[in-house]
This record gives C-alpha cells, structure tokens and sequence, in this order.
C-alpha cells in the first residue's frame, strides 16, 4: 500500500484534478438539492463528459457530484420540507422543524458537518478496506463470482419497490437486456432481431438515459409546475451551534457512520436505507428521544452521516469484485472501464498509484463539500428556484445529446427513447427500475460466470455449493431473503390493519 | 405580439376545456394480475423467439441459450406467482384487486410530453442538426408548460445553443 502513495499523490495533485473536483462537489449539491432532480440522474447527464478524461479527473469529478449529492438533498429538505434527494427524507425529519424554530442556519450547519465526517470516515474505510476485500475477492472462482452476484442481485431485488417478486422480475429483465448483442463466449449475435446495429449491444449509458432521465421527463405530466420558492433570507439565524449540542452529535454521527458503511458495502443497498435505519438507531439510543421530529440535532446528523458514509463503502464491492453498491456507481463503472481498469486484485497492484489516486481523492472531495457548504448553502438555495420551464427541455437537451455522443448515432437516441417509454410503462405497474439497472450491469459477468463454472464441472451445478465461499453466500442470499420476506409480510399486515 | 398572444390565449382555452373533461376520467388498473400476464406472456414470447435468435453449434458443452432460458424460466415461475398471489387474494381471501388509479389527464400529458420528445428526435434525425431540434424542443416544452414570459424563451434557447456548443467543441461531437 504504502509504495503507492507517493505516486498516487504526485498523479492526485494537479489543479485540473481539483478543478473536476470542486465543478462535479458544485453540480451535485445543487442537482441534489432541486426536488425532482437526483444524483443518478446527475451522475448519467454528466457521464459523457468523462469520456473524453483520463480516470483520474472524470472519477473525481464523477465522485464529486456523488458525494455532494449526498448533503444537498438537505438543503431543499431543511429549507422547504421537501427532500431534494430521496434520501434525505430522514434529514427532513428534524432538518425543518430545526428551520421552523429559527435556527435553519444551524440545521444545514450539522448536516453538512455530519455529511463530511460520514464522508471522510467511508473515504478512509475504502482506502483501508479496499485493498484487503481485494485479496479475498482474488481468491473467489467463477462459481464464487456467480453466487456473488446473486446476492447482490436479490438484495437489490427485495430492498427496491414494494414487492419482492416485482424486483426478481425486474431483475430478469435487466440480465435478459445484457444478453442482448454478441455471445460474450461464443461471439454468436443474440436477440438483435436482425438490427446490425445491436451486435455490439445495448450501451448501459444510454438505456440509463431513458430508463432514469427521460423518463422524469415524462413524469412532469403528473405534477404542475409551482414555483419553488427556496428563501435565502430565512438563513438569519447565526447558525451557532452550543458545546452541548456538539457532545450530543458526536456519538450518533460516529455510529450512523459505521451504520453506513456496513450498509453500503452490501451489494444493492443504498443511503436511503442507511439513513432511515441510522436515524431509528439514534433515536433508540438518545437520551433525548422526546426532540426527535420536532428539530432533533441528533436526527439531523444521524442522518446525514449515514447517508454520506455509504459513497465510500459502496466502492469497496465496485472496485474489488465489480459489483456496484448502489445504482449510481454502477454507471461511474463506465468510466472506470473506458480507461482500461477493471475491477480486481490488479487495480490495487499494477494499477495502484490511480487507485490510490481515486481512494485519496475522495477524502478531498468530502473537505471541498464542506468548503462549498459553509459558504455557497445560499447560493445553493436561490438556483434551486430554477424554474421548471426553464429545467425540463436543458435536462432533454443534456439527454439527446448525451445518448447521441456515446457512438455519435441517432440510433442510440432512439434507443434511449424506448427505454423511457418502457420505464414509463413499468412505472405504472410499480415495477422497480433499479433492478433493471443492476440486472443489466452484472448480467455479463453473470452469465459469464455462470457458464464457465458449469464449463469447468462438465455440467455438473453442483459446483455451486462446492466450497466454502459459495456456501457462505448462499447462506447469506437465504438469510437476505428471510428477512426481507418477514419485513414485507409485517409491512402488509400494518397496511391492512390500517 | 398581441396577435401572438390570443392565438396562446386560444390555445390554451381549449386545453383548459379538454383537460377539465379529462381530470375526471379515471381508469382503476389491476396491476399485479396485469404484470403477472405481461411477464409471463415476455417470458413465453422470448422462449419461443430463442432458437431463431440465438445460433448455437453443436459442440457446445453450455451454449448461449442457457442462461436466457434459465433467465425466462424464473421470470415466468415468479410472474406465474405474482398472478396466482393475486388471484388468491381477490377469489379466495375475498380481498379486492390491488389497482392502481390511472387518471386520463394526466396520461394525455405524458402523451404531449412523449409527442414532444419524439418529434425533437425525429427533426434531429432528419435535418442532421442538433440545434435545429434543441430549438424545436425549447420552444415545444415552453407552450406545453404555457410560459408566457419572454425571459424564459430567451433562457432556454441560450442553453439549448449553448448545450450544442459545449458538445460540438468540448467534446468534438459533430451534430
């Protein structure tokens, strides 16, 4: 490790690095704090940008707009009750009646101070962490590889929507897309229904467009466009936080932290999950449980470090064994592979000195989030009164010419115009989109997993229980499912009790 | 520009009496029998389509149908689930069918938004011109929003030219 810090540092230390870094920390903490805008849709938007970039700038850069995404969906949620983020409901909680009480400049000071050391802390467990899982994923077999994959791809199936069995199929469909192009194996052309264009495949950033941006688009036609009136001038208080209050925050943020972490390196998961459950933790443990959502400062920063202490965790699986924890940095792994790094073992021996690069930089991504939020919050909330006639056709635009650039075809915009009228069609039958997504991320090294492991044994699927790692994950994928059947079953039951 | 106006003003009268019809309209969707058919009737159809979209040889010990077969197989057996599930409730619990509220209007305005879209595509496609399209797309979004201020109009079309722009010269994307 220690041999590539110097390198990783002398690559890290340019002012285009810092540069990517503070425009992408700028881009995310104003998309996430417009409700309606979200940091996926940011991250896809932005993506072609990276392409032109080495892999150090367009992660930074990437990694910027995902970890200020983080703390921005705050601010809309401080300042006017409504989450710019979906996870930055638990914020919500406390953050607005802190702000109602006349201290909103407090409320966005913890929450951004939670969101850097929840971001710090996840940075330096990646940088620890990464190296070690990295070794252990170096010893996992093609049959090991499948089982991965298939945890990762029943958590994400069960936590997203409201039924697990939506999410399953979901997730079919997603791995039935990736199958769409040439055999990774035999290099047969399947399912191009005699289209020359869909041999190569289906590229993920464009059904991403459809399948997340446009898609947005078309939900506009369910709401009317209000002005959103974010009002600066209500940030008169002097944002003072007491000695007392900093003693309360310090274990909630430290154990929401940790919470995060955990959460994020589980394939599938997200901050939203972490921030609920670190938020229901603090309360449980507060000893002032009476102020939680009536402005809790403990709330807020449970919250918030949560929510900010998944980004770095969520790389941990990405980088070592290629399997996204989450939705948005499955779409950063394109612009980790269009530069040549694949995720494994070798990103953190031959290709160190960048990885080490990426690690660090997140670190500085975090701080700069704390630079722009302790002085641009305001300018953050009067852009977020951009109004919706204004952002509708530039976010199309973004779309259009995004997907047009990935090959420089029309063909590719139209295929992301598809996937927008499937989402759209799907939305209506309340069927996930995010299964789809990792569906289609994992589904080659799925397969290809899967084939060469019954390859290897003749045919024999016994090889899918025949070592310890194999059984470990399946332990853990039935366990997974257990649980998530019990909370669904509970969740009905409290519905129909209603 | 007074001109301009009524015609808007007209315009959007007879949206407001089209859209006042509409609102009330609403269709009650039994979404899970509906998912469950239309996943079972993919799977099928998928299934079906196999031997002529995917070529194997003989040799193959795991061919490139497996995996999509395997892949149908659980997405049939689970939509086959999500159906039975639901029939269960509804004929034997006595529960009502799990819907889903559809509200006409508001499928019309995706509709719009949709017509917007694919039309921006279509003058992209045909003129070879992206800005041509951004303009299209700028201005179609800004009367389905009903936006009267001239300030807007300017804005949008400034970015639209200005997306072009950053694409055409920052990232050498000719269109």
């Amino acid at each position: 490790m220690l041999e590539f810090i110097g390198p990783a540092l002398e690559h890290l230390f340019t002012l285009e690095n810092f540069l990517w870094m503070n425009l992408g920390v700028f881009i995310g903490s104003v998309f996430a704090a417009v409700p309606g805008l979200t940091v996926i849709l940011c991250v896809i938007l932005f993506l072609p940008f990276t392409y032109k970039m080495t892999a150090i700038p367009g992660m930074m850069f990437l990694l910027g707009i995902y970890c200020a995404g983080g703390y921005g969906g705050s601010v809309s949620a401080i300042l006017i009750n409504t989450p710019g983020t979906p996870h930055a409901a638990a914020t919500m909680m406390d953050g607005h009646p802190l702000s109602q009480k006349g201290r909103t400049k407090a409320a966005l000071k913890i929450a951004l101070y939670a969101s850097t050391f929840g971001g710090v802390f996840s940075a330096l467990m990646l940088l620890f962490l990464g190296p070690q899982v990295a070794e252990v994923a170096a010893q996992l077999g093609t049959a090991e590889y499948f089982m991965v994959c298939l945890f990762g791809l029943t958590i994400i199936a069960g936590v997203s929507g409201k039924s697990m069995i939506k999410g399953i199929i979901a997730a079919c469909v997603g791995l039935l897309i990736s199958c769409i192009g040439a055999d990774p194996m035999t290099s047969y052309d399947r399912f191009t229904l005699g289209i020359p264009r869909l041999y190569l495949g289906l590229d993920l950033a464009i059904c991403l467009i459809g399948l997340f941006a446009l898609v947005e688009i078309l939900a506009k036609a369910e709401k009317k466009p209000g002005p959103l009136i974010l009002d600066a001038e209500k940030m008169h208080d002097n944002g003072k936080i007491s000695k007392e209050e900093y003693k309360r925050l310090l274990r909630p943020t430290l154990l929401s932290s940790i919470i995060g972490v955990m959460v994020g390196i589980i394939p599938g998961t997200g901050a939203s999950e972490a921030s609920w459950f670190s938020y229901d933790r603090a309360k449980a443990m507060s000893k002032h449980k009476e102020e939680f959502g009536h402005g809790s400062v403990e709330g807020i920063a449970a919250a918030e470090a949560a929510n900010n202490a998944v980004t770095g965790a969520t790389l941990i699986p990405l980088l070592t064994m290629g399997i996204p924890g989450d939705g948005t940095v499955a779409i950063m792994l394109s612009a980790l592979m269009i530069n040549g790094l694949n995720p494994g073992l070798s990103l953190f021996t031959t290709q160190g000195d960048i990885m080490y690069a990426i690690m660090i930089g997140l670190i500085f991504v975090n701080l700069f989030m704390l630079l722009q939020g302790s002085f641009l919050t305001k300018l953050f909330a009067k852009v977020v009164s951009i109004p919706q006639e204004i952002l509708t056709p530039i976010i199309v635009l973004f779309c259009f010419a995004g997907a047009y650039s990935v090959n420089k075809n029309y063909f590719d915009v139209g295929v992301a115009l598809i996937f927008a009228i499937i989402a759209w069609l799907l939305r209506k039958l309340e069927m996930p989109a995010v299964p789809i997504l990792l569906g289609m991320v994992l589904g080659n090294m799925t397969e290809t997993n899967f084939r060469r492991a019954l390859l290897i044994s003749n045919g024999n699927p016994a090889i899918f229980v025949s070592s310890i790692y194999c059984i470990i994950f399946i332990v853990l994928t039935v366990l997974a499912v257990a649980t998530l059947i019990r909370s669904k079953m509970k969740e009905a039951k409290a519905g129909i009790k209603k | 520009m007074r001109e301009k106006e009524s015609w808007m003003d007209r315009l959007d009268k007879k949206r407001d009496e089209i859209d006042e019809k509409l609102a009330k309209k609403e269709i009650n969707l039994p979404i899970e029998f509906i998912a469950g058919i239309v996943f079972l009737v993919l799977g099928l159809v998928v299934l079906l389509i196999m031997p002529s979209q995917v070529p194997v040889s003989d040799t193959d010990v795991v061919n490139g149908r497996v995996f999509p077969k395997l892949l149908m197989v659980v997405m049939m057996i689970f939509s086959g689930v999500l159906l039975l599930k639901e029939l269960y409730n509804v004929y034997v619990k006595k529960r009502p069918w799990t819907t889903k509220t559809v509200n006409l209007l508001i499928e019309v305005k995706a509709l719009e938004i949709l017509a917007i879209l694919l039309l921006t595509y279509v003058i992209c496609r045909v003129t070879d011109l992206f800005v041509i399209g951004a303009i299209f797309c700028c201005l179609g979004f800004l009367v389905y929003f009903r936006c009267r201020k001239k300030s807007y109009y300017a804005i949008t079309l400034t970015a639209a030219v200005l997306i072009w722009a950053a694409f055409c010269f920052g990232l050498n994307v000719s269109f």
